[in-house]
């Protein structure tokens, strides 16, 4: 994979498409009947959140980013939904174990690691295409973060 | 191929210096580690550990406005035409 000349691309959508995508997660979750009763507010909660990641998911580009098709498959596998990916990346985290040289990339390797099991599909990844995909996930998620926000400030009383 | 995860072995064709590349973009988007003179070049298990904590720092904010969220969305009326005067008058 000779990608040596082309810059990184860590370009994320407007704002706007992040907002319209939640929006529209928002308003079909708001046309269930078991929605909007007062009682079941944890589990209100937890399909905000998951509509959250879903939207931002979509918004980044479905299918197009690792992270992002990993989110997907992940919330289609609890809803049962079937959901069509091109590829499957083998997992290739084993082999990393069975060296024991300790290096200075050990270390970075552990913190490697651990970012793996934070971003979504991490297990998958190369340490070089694990970095590009978490400055993605990272921007994409200060975006929804943002946009949450800019909900909540509209939503609340004055 | 995606098995080589030694770098000293460049089979794959990625080099060190693009993955330093990577590390000093992934660390121009750090709050914590934006502001840092370039003299002192922050370590790249540093980076990544700072990446870690704010990764968790942002789905903790997910967390905590979902349950805002929640609660503001309980009101069906007013909500609805709130949600988009709030998003179409940022």
């Amino acid at each position: 994979m000779a990608s040596a000349d082309k810059p990184i691309n860590t370009d994320v959508p407007e704002k706007d498409v992040f907002a319209l995508h939640f929006l529209q997660s928002l308003s079909n979750l708001r046309r269930q009947n078991t929605f909007n009763s007062p009682e079941k507010t944890n589990d209100r909660v937890k399909k905000i959140k998951k509509a959250a990641y879903v939207s931002m998911a979509r918004a980044a580009g479905g299918t197009s980013r690792l992270w992002s098709r990993a989110l997907l498959r992940r919330a289609a596998k609890e809803t049962n939904k079937v959901v069509r990916f091109s590829r499957r990346k083998k997992r290739v985290t084993w082999l990393r174990r069975r060296s024991n040289r300790r290096d200075p990339v050990e270390e970075e390797e552990k913190e490697a690691e651990r970012l793996r099991n934070l971003v979504p599909g991490g297990g998958a990844m190369e340490t070089s295409k694990l970095i590009e995909e978490t400055a993605y996930y990272i921007k994409c998620l200060s975006m929804q973060v943002k946009v949450m926000q800019c909900l909540v400030d509209g939503l609340s009383p004055k | 191929m995606s098995g080589r995860r030694s770098r000293s072995r460049q089979s794959s064709g990625i080099s060190e210096d693009q993955i330093n590349d990577l590390i000093i973009k992934l660390q121009q988007l750090l709050p914590e580690l934006r502001n840092s003179r370039r003299s002192d070049k922050v370590s790249a298990s540093r980076v990544l550990q700072e990446t870690c904590s704010y990764i968790r720092n942002l789905h903790r904010e997910v967390d905590d406005l979902s349950e805002r969220l929640s609660e503001l969305l309980a009101n069906t009326d007013t909500a609805q035409a709130a949600l988009i005067r709030s998003l179409l008058t940022q």
